[in-house]
């Protein structure tokens, strides 16, 4: 037998092909089941992309907008009322971008927007060192869209703009700083660019390539795109517990660093991890099928149950990660956290052994 | 929907389906196809040495070799009948078996304070075999280096014994290849400085400096050496092929910022600069930083550079130094020119066909079915 797929032009699918395969053999009672196999990826793929990413990808648009809009008219008059009201608006931004910062693959990989979104880790300073940089020049010209779009990734995303509006002396700075203020509106304006952008290239292009992932193209197969769902939800489990929960830990409380966390100076990384942690279980649960329906059924109980006790967990720690990290029951709480992200880690990647999907080998730790 | 059981089910039934006629068929073909090696791992973390042949269609295990460690690439010397299997870093073991049978004849060990990188090479009389090693106590630039071991024996006989031992003029060696005139090795020094004692990680990433270098395997004298732009020095170069007509390629992994945009392959040519190689924009940061293996097609103008954490396969053209076809493939790596184009190989388990031509792709049925995850190289078992 050969499968002939071309790399460039539209052919056969697979599914397709082994059904004309068993149709010449005469094998009836082999077809039903190699269709049922073949045609679950797609529906599936595109349940998950329309009842979960899209939507995601929707509301952080939906909150990017009101930022930039609000930016916009912020330099006129600063006073700590308009401050803290922008201050909201960033927030739930974040917010909206903690919902799909899971999701490494399409769109948001294109034209840097992954990076220029949130650049961080950022172990050396990089960002600060570009945002004083830029500050310096106070060059309006670097401001405009296009310009600021190929700024350095530090200056263009969630950090430098969380540096600017929740710094100690951040209005003062603000109001005596007018060029501080327009990069402000500069950050702004590039986030609600790019979230928008994202979601639409989502909705008018990606779902398509979804779609048709059996058409040999971007994807090898439906099941190449499922894969990346998979990993989505996967690999993210471990990013929190390494880049969110364990440097900030440290080794023991008197190692512990507040600043090392994701959004210390705004002190709302624990919220952040709450929406990472229901965005995964969303995209694992909340279609029709789910992403959890390729495990075998056996080994969900055990992932549910990690799922909610990772969330009941998160939900009962300290909202400010950077004074419970002060107090031995605080640091307790997020050790836990970290021992329950360990756990729903271990019990995921158990299940997908018990597949035939694989995540990844010599992408893991080549050489 | 238990999609695993669905899917062992069509391979069974394809199998039942297909196996009489096709088989037949298809051995027929592939006695004649030249053999391939493969270093390979299964989910459960066993290791194995296999050789295959495919008839463009089909895969047919020659043997399978189990190995105490995970391995990486094969050196094969054909006229002595025998293949060396070196492990992965930071293995210890060289694996001896005949070439014909797979059949195990001896394993060879590093010494204590040294282990392997993944690659070796005869020379082209077969008398000579060069490994890259970390002599990893020694905190020194000289910690890289290049070992030649005397070969004797045949077939079941074949073994190796250690004689030079040279620096590699450079940190973290990795993949070494005889040019065609004989006598001169190029060196991929990595400029990455590990301890088995830390695992795998990377312990100098600031002071890091990878070069391209050229080195007398008869002496072990540092003959041309090549480094990379400053802004670049993160640029790891791990691995290379050469065309018969001395032009060398490279294939590197960035270990800096992950938003950067560096050049992932390079070539060269003796007494000249490296030509530094991006794709085009759209393609470039889907590459993700790393390129696993490269290798030249037989026309010796064209080269393949896998990609396996951007799920990429590229060809380049090494005249104009552009890319001419890419085409997903999953975690793919290995990769070996063909009559048509390039067979590669998956972390997946796919081995397949890209016909340059066409550009069709051809999947080889009776590779997925072995559960084998498919390692970093594909290897040739006959001489070049």
């Amino acid at each position: 037998m050969r499968m002939i797929i071309d790399s460039r032009l539209p052919s056969m699918t697979r599914s397709r092909l082994i059904s004309t395969l068993c149709l010449l053999a005469g094998c009836l009672v082999a077809s039903p089941l190699l269709q049922a196999q073949n045609t679950d990826w797609t529906p599936l793929n595109l349940a998950m992309t329309d009842a979960v990413v899209i939507p995601a990808y929707e509301r952080f648009a939906a909150a990017t907008a009101p930022l930039a809009r609000n930016a916009a008219g912020f330099c006129a008059a600063i006073d700590a009322d308009s401050l803290a009201a922008l201050q909201q608006d960033f927030s739930a931004a974040y917010d909206g971008w903690q919902g799909v910062q899971h999701i490494q693959f399409g769109p948001i990989t294109w034209f840097n927007w992954n990076f220029r979104l949130q650049f961080w880790p950022d172990d050396k300073g990089t960002g600060a060192r570009q945002l004083d940089a830029l500050l310096a020049t106070a060059d309006p010209a670097v401001l405009v869209p296009e310009a600021f779009a190929q700024q350095s990734v530090g200056v263009q995303g969630f950090p430098a703009l969380e540096r600017l509006l929740f710094s100690d002396d951040s209005l003062v700075a603000l109001q005596n700083e007018p060029y501080r203020c327009q990069t402000v509106q500069a950050i702004s304006r590039n986030l609600d660019d790019i979230a928008s952008g994202v979601a639409q290239r989502w909705r008018d292009e990606f779902r398509t390539t979804v779609a048709n992932a059996d058409e040999r193209g971007f994807f090898e197969s439906a099941e190449d795109a499922t894969i990346d769902y998979l990993k989505a939800v996967v690999e993210s489990v471990r990013r929190i517990q390494q880049q969110k929960v364990q440097p900030v830990l440290g080794d023991n409380q008197a190692a512990a660093r507040e600043r090392r966390a994701e959004a210390w100076r705004m002190d709302r990384s624990v919220q952040h991890m709450r929406t990472n942690v229901a965005a995964l279980a969303a995209l694992f649960n909340d279609s029709a099928p789910a992403l959890s329906s390729v495990l075998q059924p056996a080994d969900l109980p055990n992932i549910q149950q990690a799922f909610a006790t990772l969330q009941q967990h998160l939900a009962d720690a300290p909202d400010s990660m950077n004074t419970a990290i002060t107090t031995a029951e605080g640091y307790a709480a997020f050790k836990q956290v970290d021992a329950d992200l360990d756990a729903l880690f271990e019990l995921l990647e158990a299940g997908v052994k018990g597949t035939d999907l694989y995540l990844g080998f010599n992408s893991l730790d080549g050489d | 929907m238990k999609t695993h059981v669905d899917r062992r089910q069509f391979l069974a039934l394809s199998a039942l389906l297909l196996g009489p006629a096709g088989r037949v068929l298809a051995v027929g073909d592939a006695a004649a196809t030249p053999l391939l090696l493969t270093a390979a791992s299964t989910r459960a973390d066993e290791h194995f040495l296999v050789g295959f042949r495919h008839d463009g269609a089909a895969f047919h295990q020659v043997f399978k070799l189990p190995l105490p460690e995970r391995g990486h690439h094969v050196a094969v010397q054909a006229e002595r009948g025998f293949f060396v299997s070196i492990a992965r870093r930071p293995g210890t073991t060289l694996v001896l078996a005949e070439l014909a049978t797979g059949n195990l004849i001896r394993e060879i060990r590093a010494p204590a304070d040294r282990h392997f990188y993944g690659h070796g090479v005869f020379s082209a009389d077969g008398e000579w075999f060069y490994t890259t090693e970390n002599a990893f106590e020694d905190s020194s630039d000289a910690s890289g280096r290049l070992v030649a071991w005397r070969v004797s024996g045949a077939g079941s006989d074949a073994t190796l014994e250690r004689v030079h031992d040279w620096p590699s003029y450079g940190v973290g060696p990795h993949e070494l290849l005889l040019m065609p005139e004989g006598n001169t090795l190029a060196i991929a020094n990595g400029g990455i400085r590990t301890h088995p004692s830390h695992d795998r990680d990377i312990l100098n990433l600031d002071t890091m400096q990878p070069s391209l270098t050229y080195i007398d395997r008869r002496d072990g004298k540092l003959l041309e050496q090549q480094g990379l732009p400053a802004e670049f020095h993160q640029c790891s170069i791990r691995h290379l092929d050469v065309s018969a007509n001395g032009t060398v390629v490279l294939g590197m992994q960035f270990e800096g910022e992950a938003f950067m945009t560096v050049p992932l392959v390079a070539t060269h040519k003796r007494g000249e600069n490296l030509q530094l190689l991006l794709a085009p924009p759209e393609l470039q940061p889907q590459l993700n930083q790393y390129v696993g293996a490269i290798r030249f097609a037989a026309d010796g103008r064209h080269f393949a550079a896998t990609c396996p954490r951007g799920n990429q396969f590229t060809v380049w053209d090494s005249e104009t130094g552009t890319v001419v076809h890419a085409l997903r493939a999953r975690d793919n790596c290995g990769v070996i020119a063909s009559d048509k184009g390039f067979v590669y190989s998956t972390g997946m388990g796919t081995v397949a066909e890209l016909d340059l031509q066409s550009g069709s792709i051809s999947e080889f049925d009776g590779a997925e079915q072995l559960d084998l995850l498919w390692d970093n190289h594909l290897c040739s078992g006959v001489p070049a």
